[in-house]
């Protein structure tokens, strides 16, 4: 009786918080304990994650019964042990950074894919442009050695001869490519390039993917053990992503704008994020998206992955990806 | 010397606003001579940037000091239990020496993920970030201070047949009290920064947030806006707990006098095997504990197999050893550096009293600017060879040294003071005879902290410019899963550390047994 007790009281609860400003909850539906999930993001707040803020901001979570934590990323905050240990249940994540951990022994499955196109390019300005890949060799790169495999798989993937690039290790910052210390930088389409548009200045970017760099990104992944045991949970999860990125696709001057709001204390700032929003369009939406919905994927761009893949020393199979969930989503 | 003069090693230079003055107008010129390369901002723009973003900046600051402020009261405590601790059961001090530097040694990229998997998205990471950056810096300087005691005074005790506790209470306390000052003064910073980059971990807000977002933005206004307030934070705290030093000790430091004991007993090989035997214990039992998954939060059976059982063991372990020496190279010049240069301010500073009013601002400045901040342009300046390198290490691991030494230097016993003004010595006989003398333990206290820093420095250059070593190999394992090669990374910097601790205690035995007996001494 007491456990009646309990779920007595939380549903009071749920029902109060419906009635105090949260319009959106409960029209109708009978009051129950909200699941609490979490989502692992894999970076900081920003309009990277906007399609999530919609989703929380218009309570489509809460309406499917999900009381959705996301937990920001950081410099030193990898995606894969929460999701491992169970403090969230999916993570944003990438195939490369999940081939990793599965050879480590993770149980990762990609359950979406956010990010069609990597967001990988080169960097430069204008008066000494690296606008293709044959442009590398004597150039200085600025990057973080970890990155190096990434390097190599393009220039093995455009016959160029990677020993003829300089690599600099440098934080991730346009600075040394501002002030001279390296030709070019590897960094995302959507954030070193857009903080120099936004200081005016204007560079280059060539993006790994227009020239064979396959490597989903911003992908959505969960254990076998989640997927097998919370269906129901990852397809409400899910579904509220779907939505909330089409209404982004509608609309990324008011994504921006709501992310601004959303973080008061994280410093960002409304021009930046307008323009680091136009720029992922592109590498979010397209053809396939259009006709299938957001977050899915072909067999051929999973073949492609895994050639890339294993350039960058990552055996694995198709079996990676599992469309169930998705699928389960947009009711195909 | 004076009460007051001794107490006034805490304090800033009464001519603090010119000193100020100085390093406002030296920052100016600095961001002028390199404009252009986003890489510093000046304190025009720095004043542009805080009028313009005040209310953002005050719920950063006020988030970052409360965690700061938390892991500052939590380490210290930790410190003063660990210290007593140590001193009331002599035979568990090597045991608790031993573990207290091997927790010290714990790098970011791998305690991070686990506090934050253990403590939730909340503040706790940040906390616990803070206290672990704080507790070995107040713990070293303690253990001496306890046993900076005269041993007529351990007489006096035990003709009232008192015993250990006692003494603890009435005289060591009290003769530990300059030395604790000694310690909280060196947290101070430590812990604002341990705060700010225990934020790195996923944290929701603060400053150490704004600062990876401001970085990438290019933002470089408010970088150093950050960097400044960070670094006032942490000059208002050293003076503030300068102040409170001052208002405590009024009393002269004593003349210490100890029979010579029978030094040369130190950690022998039978100790350092119980203190591995206890650290690979301890890590095997926190983890199974908190029900850590073996994916991210190795077990020592887990390190055992990827380094010595499995097929590739043999490659595991010349990478990780290929790394180490790599470090290894870096860490006794940019010790030595660092050291000496701590020292070398603190001595400056005593022989010319008008330098603080620069130098003592400049060191809890430079000690609490984020190294991401800093290093860029340093690493602009002095590229990414040996001199940028031991440069940083030395900027990121002297003040300990140099506020121990300071601290050091004023223990130099009043009357024998006494006797050298009567016979009008001049400042630089006084430092030889006496105050060189006198600062022996303190300066130890120093160069045992300053072992696990410097290895810890070390890594950090290597992630941030050079690319090389243990820091880079960590770097790339976390990003890769490899969390047995970040695992066995971390036995590699404690075992380093360990061993450079052993080292700098050999030394310490044979110069102590000489200058300050109590301290070797059972």
């Amino acid at each position: 009786m007491a456990g009646r007790g309990i779920i007595g009281r939380r549903a009071v609860l749920a029902a109060g918080g419906a009635a105090l400003g949260l319009p959106l909850l409960g029209r109708g539906r009978p009051a129950h304990a909200q699941a609490a999930i979490g989502m692992q993001l894999s970076w900081l707040h920003s309009v990277q994650f906007a399609g999530s803020y919609i989703a929380q901001d218009r309570g489509w979570w809460r309406e499917a019964g999900l009381d959705v934590t996301l937990l920001q990323g950081g410099p030193n905050a990898p995606v894969e042990p929460p999701v491992v240990s169970g403090t969230a249940l999916v993570g944003i994540s990438a195939a490369d950074y999940t081939a990793a951990a599965v050879a480590q022994g993770a149980p990762f499955k990609i359950l979406a894919v956010a990010m069609q196109k990597n967001p990988f390019v080169v960097a430069s300005l204008p008066g000494n442009p690296v606008a293709a890949p044959g442009d590398l060799p004597g150039k200085r790169i600025g990057m973080a050695l970890a990155n190096t495999p990434v390097l190599e798989a393009l220039c093995r993937l455009n016959d160029v001869d990677a020993s003829a690039v300089t690599v600099v290790p440098t934080q991730y910052s346009a600075a040394p490519l501002l002030n001279g210390e390296v030709d070019c930088l590897l960094c995302w389409e959507t954030d070193l390039p857009v903080a120099m548009a936004v200081q005016g200045v204007e560079s280059v970017t060539m993006l790994l993917a227009d020239h064979g760099y396959s490597v989903h990104s911003q992908t959505y992944i969960a254990t076998e053990e989640s997927l097998a045991e919370r269906r129901a949970e990852l397809v409400a999860l899910l579904s509220g992503e779907v939505r909330g990125w089409e209404a982004y696709r509608e609309d990324p001057v008011a994504a921006a704008r709501l992310t601004v709001a959303r973080f008061p204390d994280a410093g960002l700032d409304l021009a930046t994020q307008r323009l680091q929003a136009d720029r992922q369009v592109p590498l979010m939406f397209s053809d396939l998206t259009e006709a299938r919905g957001f977050g899915w994927w072909t067999e051929e761009a999973v073949a492609a992955n895994i050639e890339t893949l294993a350039l960058l020393g990552r055996d694995v199979t198709a079996d990676l990806w599992d469309r169930s969930i998705l699928e389960e989503v947009h009711g195909a | 010397m004076s009460a007051r003069a001794a107490a006034a090693a805490f304090r800033p230079a009464p001519n603090g606003l010119a000193g100020a003055a100085l390093l406002v107008l030296g920052w100016e010129a600095a961001a002028r001579a390199f404009a252009g390369t986003y890489l510093i901002a000046g304190p025009v723009d720095v004043l542009a940037y805080l009028s313009g973003n005040g209310a953002l900046m005050a719920r950063a600051l006020s988030e970052t000091l409360g965690n700061a402020a938390l892991g500052f009261v939590a380490g210290n405590c930790a410190a003063i239990l660990l210290a007593a601790a140590a001193q009331l059961w002599p035979r568990g001090r090597a045991a608790i020496a031993g573990l207290a530097l091997l927790v010290f040694c714990l790098p970011l990229v791998a305690t991070g993920p686990i506090l934050r998997v253990l403590l939730g998205p909340g503040p706790g990471p940040q906390i616990v970030l803070a206290a672990l950056a704080v507790y070995y810096t107040t713990f070293v300087p303690l253990l001496v201070g306890l046993r900076a005691a005269p041993a007529s005074w351990f007489d006096l005790v035990r003709s009232y047949g008192r015993g250990p506790v006692t003494e603890l209470r009435r005289v060591r306390a009290r003769a530990a009290l300059p030395y604790l000052f000694a310690g909280l003064q060196i947290a101070a910073p430590a812990a604002f920064l341990g705060a700010m980059v225990g934020e790195f971990t996923g944290a929701e807000r603060g400053m150490g947030v704004l600062t990876v977002r401001a970085m990438r933005a290019l933002d470089v206004e408010a970088t150093w806006a950050l960097a400044s307030v960070a670094a006032l934070v942490s000059i208002l705290a050293y003076a503030g707990i300068g102040a409170l030093a001052e208002m405590v000790l009024r009393e002269r430091p004593p003349v210490i006098l100890s029979p010579p004991g029978a030094a040369g007993r130190g950690a022998g090989p039978a100790r350092g095997a119980l203190v591995l035997a206890l650290a690979v214990a301890a890590w095997w039992i926190v983890l199974e504990a908190a029900g850590l998954p073996t994916f991210f939060a190795k077990r020592p059976d887990d390190f055992w197999a990827a380094f010595v059982t499995a097929p590739d063991a043999a490659a595991a372990r010349a990478t990780l050893l290929g790394a180490l020496a790599e470090t290894a190279i870096y860490v006794l010049p940019g010790y030595l550096a660092g050291l000496l240069l701590g020292a070398g301010l603190a001595i400056a500073i005593l022989l010319v009293p008008a330098a603080a009013a620069v130098a003592l601002p400049l060191a809890v400045a430079l000690r609490s600017v984020p190294i991401v901040t800093s290093a860029p342009l340093l690493v602009l300046a002095l590229g990414r060879g040996a001199v940028g390198t031991v440069t940083l290490v030395a900027i990121m691991v002297f003040f300990p040294s140099f506020v121990a030494c300071l601290h050091g230097l004023r223990q130099a016993p009043g009357q024998v003071l006494d006797v050298f003004d009567s016979y009008a010595a001049g400042r630089v006989a006084r430092l030889v005879h006496v105050q060189v003398p006198a600062m022996w333990p303190a300066f130890f206290a120093a160069a045992r902290m300053a072992v696990p820093a410097s290895v810890l420095a070390v890594t950090v250059v290597e992630w941030l410019a050079t690319g090389q070593g243990v820091g880079s190999l960590m770097a790339l394992s976390a990003s890769l899963s490899d969390y047995d090669m970040l695992w066995g990374s971390v036995v590699a910097v404690a075992l380093l550390s360990g061993a450079g601790y052993v080292a700098v205690g050999a030394v310490e035995r044979r110069v102590l047994a000489v200058y300050a007996a109590e301290q070797v001494a059972g």
